[in-house]
């Protein structure tokens, strides 16, 4: 990527332009960039002296990222609202991962095991299966949701950190301190009911600080580390 | 860059207006925009080469504007087209404009008049 349009993409992104305009807009830059070559070299010069010529018709970097800033409409929520985004957006990802995860729970006991008191029985065949991927869902559902977050925030290039440490913290709370709770049926030969208890009765406090503490690490680690490395002198030039 | 550069408040809107007006014929790519209001206004509007991508996002984003990619000649361009909303808008600022033209050309002629018979 030409130096100007790596530059003109920082500068609209930390300005909180939309991602997907900044990308859009460096894309139809480009195209343009080749026509205004493409007919100063059609008026004679040579590719060089065109490329330059075009570049000058096109606009300075300053005028080009001004002119898009300065449209309200094209900024993204996550700039717009980072706290909402960026607090919220990751515990109402956990809740629907979870959702689905509980879905898949209670679909299961109602097809592969009805009847029995508890989804939490041995299964054989395609129910491994089926189980296997509400399992992986509800335990990588704060991970996933956390992770969401951490590449809203870094496509954003997001200068603020305290909305994704509040993120990451709601999430691993949430993720430590939740559990599947199963409630037996009333009527014999019924399925049950599915839902997230907080704080059980098994929970322990060490265990469950030993969880949070994990979560909160795996997701914001990621974050961290690449605004250390996006702090440096010479990362712009990697 | 003559008129939008030596006068901006002058010619707020008038990018849009245009745009506009040229996208109610055909679907067009920024590149041909340009081209297209350098060539029918006889260069006395210039719309700055890569500042008018910005005024086509926006225009889109209030759903004035749709836009397609489509591949020509092996190159990729993004062409945009009017929509039901951006025609009601087109018409609406047309208006304007035509009231206001009015207005100054009237004002200027009342003007001119006042000159010859002082």
């Amino acid at each position: 990527m030409a130096m100007w349009l790596h530059e003109l993409r920082e500068r609209l992104l930390r300005a909180g332009v939309a991602p997907r305009h900044v990308r859009r807009y460096l894309t139809e830059l480009r195209e343009h960039w080749a026509d205004l070559t493409a007919e100063e070299e059609r008026a004679g010069r040579n590719p060089a002296e065109a490329a330059t010529l075009a570049l000058t018709r096109l606009g300075q970097v300053d005028e080009l990222a001004r002119t898009m800033i300065e449209q309200p409409e094209l900024r993204s929520w996550t700039a717009q609202a980072p706290w909402a985004v960026l607090g919220a957006g990751p515990v109402l990802g956990l809740v629907a991962g979870w959702g689905i995860a509980l879905l898949i729970l209670w679909s299961g006991w109602t097809w592969f095991v009805q009847g029995s008191r508890t989804p939490f029985v041995p299964v054989h065949g395609f129910a491994i299966a089926y189980f296997g991927v509400g399992r992986m869902l509800y335990y990588s559902a704060p991970l996933l949701s956390g992770w969401a977050m951490i590449v809203l925030a870094g496509r954003q290039r997001l200068q603020t950190v305290w909305p994704v440490i509040l993120g990451s913290l709601a999430v691993a709370l949430l993720g430590a301190t939740g559990a599947v709770d199963v409630q037996p049926p009333v009527i014999p030969g019924d399925t049950g009911r599915v839902g997230i208890q907080f704080f059980p009765a098994s929970w322990q406090l060490p265990d469950a600080a030993g969880h949070a503490l994990l979560l909160f690490v795996l997701v914001a680690l990621p974050y961290l580390v690449w605004r250390w490395r996006s702090s440096r002198p010479d990362f712009e030039s990697q | 860059m003559t008129s939008r550069e030596s006068n901006p408040n002058f010619m707020n809107g008038v990018p849009e207006l245009l745009i506009l007006r040229l996208l109610e014929d055909a679907e067009m790519y920024g590149y041909e925009i340009v081209q297209t209001i350098r060539e029918r206004t006889d260069s006395v509007i210039v719309v700055g080469e890569g500042v008018v991508y910005p005024v086509l996002h926006a225009l889109e984003r209030t759903g004035a504007l749709k836009s397609r990619r489509k591949t020509v000649a092996g190159r990729s361009r993004i062409y945009y087209s009017l929509t039901k909303a951006g025609s009601r808008k087109l018409a609406g600022l047309a208006a304007q404009w035509m009231s206001l033209a009015g207005a100054i050309r009237k004002t200027l002629a009342g003007g001119q008049y006042g000159d010859v018979v002082a």
